[in-house]
């Protein structure tokens, strides 16, 4: 059974002599985590890697992320692409497993009502697959997991757009394991939240960080809504993505608009956005006390979530042997995953805020 | 409060100060933007306090607002602005941010919250933890419907405020692009994002306002009002905050008599009203997320004006 749907996903990797023996769901101890040359959890920061598919989440593990994130089927921010179904995710969860690594579940779309228990009842099961936490967006389902599944960690989603050590405690209050923020907060910030809250602070330290602040942005849906698919849960709301199913993002804000004056063409511009990598800092932010270091894209090749988690896996390692990083070298290495998207704009500043 | 409440936005003491408040029964004081824009009541706590005067003084209800997005250097000042609303006898808080509305629950527990557009409620679940940190009203998220809307305040208990008329919020940014073209147009901050600034691709168009972006098609629900007092609403906001006094006063006067009209059961339409409605927009009308559809859209009798902005 098991190697009929590892062939059937086309993970024959799982099959081949490199792991000979391995089994999905009694992995010989000789075929753990140190068979694979993979380093054992560290003390510092969980990095927590995007995981689109299992050969992502394999890179992942393999270059050193303790954690993966995934999304289920109907139930992720982004829609059908980057998403498992329920057999790859429970196949994800038992590698994890045999690797002594962890999955965390991004269901961050908001559920309607009627949609809740069903959701629930998903979570409950995956849950008892081994889940490690699920990634919520909305402050009323966040505390009715806390209250039905209470061992099962919570991480509020960077969706719900916490910023400030009040946010945090907020999140606290609720129950919540971790919340994320935004990787262009900077160490002394989460220095600050770490002095007043106890939760966890996940930091997106790699991230686009685009014109509107993540979860504050129905641009998309105002300029066009997205129809409601035939067959497909069609009783999924339509707006913006985190509302699932039909919310879509068609980067709105990444598109040439025309700045009109007075009604009068001003200027022809793209709104500003830019990629972060934090690499290079990544110690300060560990100096700071942040609990997880968290990578955006679960529409990441397998390669290039690979070469990223390295990048930080070594970075990070540096800091626990207490050596300097080399922080030319990280931006270099840094510069060479970041695509057509340009680093860090000068003209991106703080002033007026 | 009567069988409704018309509420706006004002951002500092002298666009309060030459605005005629008539038609309101109420104020919010503030932008939730900005620091720097221009002498924001949020950031100049002396006009906050002689603005919660003036309003108060008028007979209104003066809310203060808070911003949609602070930081942590931010919240020293938001926690002066509270103390102040406090002490001047505001009516409420707005908030936007959830650590706001906590600030609020912890340390001015006798003080109503007034949750805004940008804390993203969209769920029953959701409004009820609010309700349980002490909001006694919301602003759904702008892009649910009022089917939905009618889901939540049945099932919360808790009172909407709807956006009626006016630009309504399409995002929040940490970054302000206007600032890039100070040297280059006569404008400057902080008076630049006032001014009359649109994003045009095609037929599309939002309002820009520096770090934020607004609709650029006015919400309109004026021959929608009728409808919106039988389902059960009361509370209805013409927002106004980047809008000339003339706007925040003529878009008043029309709501004012329609919804009187409509709460005394005597609907009838106001025809001359339209033209002044028209005057007042740049690029059209819409309903908003209201009615299920595209945001820009507008469901109704009523055609788009055609004005360029």
């Amino acid at each position: 059974m098991t190697h009929r749907l590892t062939e059937q996903l086309g993970l024959t990797w799982l099959l081949k002599p490199a792991i000979p023996g391995y089994g999905l769901v009694k992995a010989s101890p000789l075929y753990t985590a140190k068979s694979w040359g993979i380093g054992v959890p560290k003390e510092c920061a969980m990095l927590l890697a995007p995981a689109g598919n299992l050969e992502a989440a394999k890179q992942a593990f393999q270059a050193g992320a303790d954690a993966v994130y995934v999304g289920l089927s109907g139930w992720s921010r982004g829609g059908a692409r980057g998403e498992f179904d329920r057999a790859q995710l429970r196949l994800c969860i038992e590698l994890a497993h045999a690797l002594g690594k962890k999955v965390q579940l991004a269901a961050n779309i908001i559920p309607k009502p009627q949609e809740r228990q069903q959701l629930l009842r998903q979570l409950a099961e995956l849950a008892d697959w081994g889940l490690h936490a699920v990634i919520l967006n909305d402050v009323g389902f966040l505390r009715e997991v806390r209250r039905k599944l209470p061992g099962l960690a919570i991480t509020a989603s960077i969706g719900c757009g916490a910023l400030n050590t009040s946010d945090a405690l907020f999140y606290q209050d609720l129950g919540a394991t971790a919340v994320v923020l935004p990787g262009y907060v900077e160490p002394q910030e989460i220095a600050a939240v770490k002095a007043k809250a106890s939760i966890q602070i996940e930091i997106m330290l790699r991230m686009v960080q685009e014109f509107i602040q993540l979860g504050k942005c129905w641009m998309p849906s105002y300029l066009n809504f997205a129809a409601a698919e035939q067959g497909y849960r069609s009783k999924r709301l339509g707006g913006s993505v985190k509302r699932g199913g039909v919310g879509s993002c068609f980067r709105i804000c990444e598109q040439p608009w025309t700045l009109l004056k007075d009604g009068v063409e001003a200027d022809r511009r793209l709104l500003p956005s830019r990629q972060i990598s934090q690499v290079a800092e990544l110690g300060a932010f560990l100096d700071a006390g942040v609990d997880v270091i968290k990578i955006q894209g679960r529409s990441l090749s397998a390669e290039m979530v690979g070469a990223i988690i390295r990048m930080y896996r070594s970075a990070a390692d540096a800091w626990k042997r207490g050596q300097k990083s080399d922080q030319k070298a990280d931006q270099n290495a840094d510069q060479k995953t970041n695509g057509n998207r340009a680093a860090l704009p000068a003209m991106w500043t703080v002033q007026g805020r | 409060m009567g069988a409704f409440e018309l509420n706006t936005t004002i951002s500092n003491l002298r666009n309060l100060r030459e605005s005629d408040l008539s038609a309101y029964d109420a104020v919010y004081l503030g932008n939730i933007y900005c620091r720097i824009f221009e002498d924001n009541f949020l950031e100049r706590l002396d006009d906050l306090e002689e603005g919660i005067a003036l309003v108060k003084g008028q007979g209104l209800r003066a809310y203060v607002t808070s911003y949609a997005a602070p930081r942590n250097d931010v919240l020293p000042k938001v926690q002066k602005a509270l103390e102040t609303a406090a002490a001047a006898g505001a009516d409420a808080i707005e908030v936007h941010n959830l650590g706001v509305l906590r600030m609020v629950h912890e340390q001015f527990p006798g003080m109503p919250a007034h949750v805004g557009g940008f804390a993203n409620v969209y769920t029953d679940a959701g409004a009820e933890v609010l309700k349980e940190y002490g909001a006694v009203r919301f602003t759904p998220n702008y892009e649910i419907s009022l089917d939905e809307v009618g889901a939540i305040t049945s099932g919360v208990g808790m009172p909407a405020e709807l956006v009626v008329h006016g630009k309504m919020p399409l995002g929040v940014s940490d970054y302000c692009f206007l600032l890039e073209y100070e040297q280059k147009w006569p404008e400057k901050c902080p008076t630049l994002c006032q001014k009359n600034l649109f994003l045009k691709q095609g037929d599309w168009a939002m309002r820009s306002v520096g770090k934020g972006v607004l609709s650029g098609k006015d919400v309109c629900m004026l021959e929608h009002l009728p409808a919106l007092i039988a389902a059960g609403h009361t509370v209805f906001r013409i927002e106004a905050a980047y809008e000339t006094p003339e706007y925040r006063l003529n878009i008043a006067k029309i709501y004012r008599a329609a919804l009187e009209r409509a709460a005394a059961g005597d609907w009838a339409e106001d025809e001359s009203a339209w033209n002044t409605i028209r005057e007042h927009t740049a690029v059209g009308l819409c309903n908003g997320f209201y009615f299920g559809r595209t945001g820009a859209e507008y469901v109704g009798k009523r055609p788009q004006p055609a004005l360029a902005c």
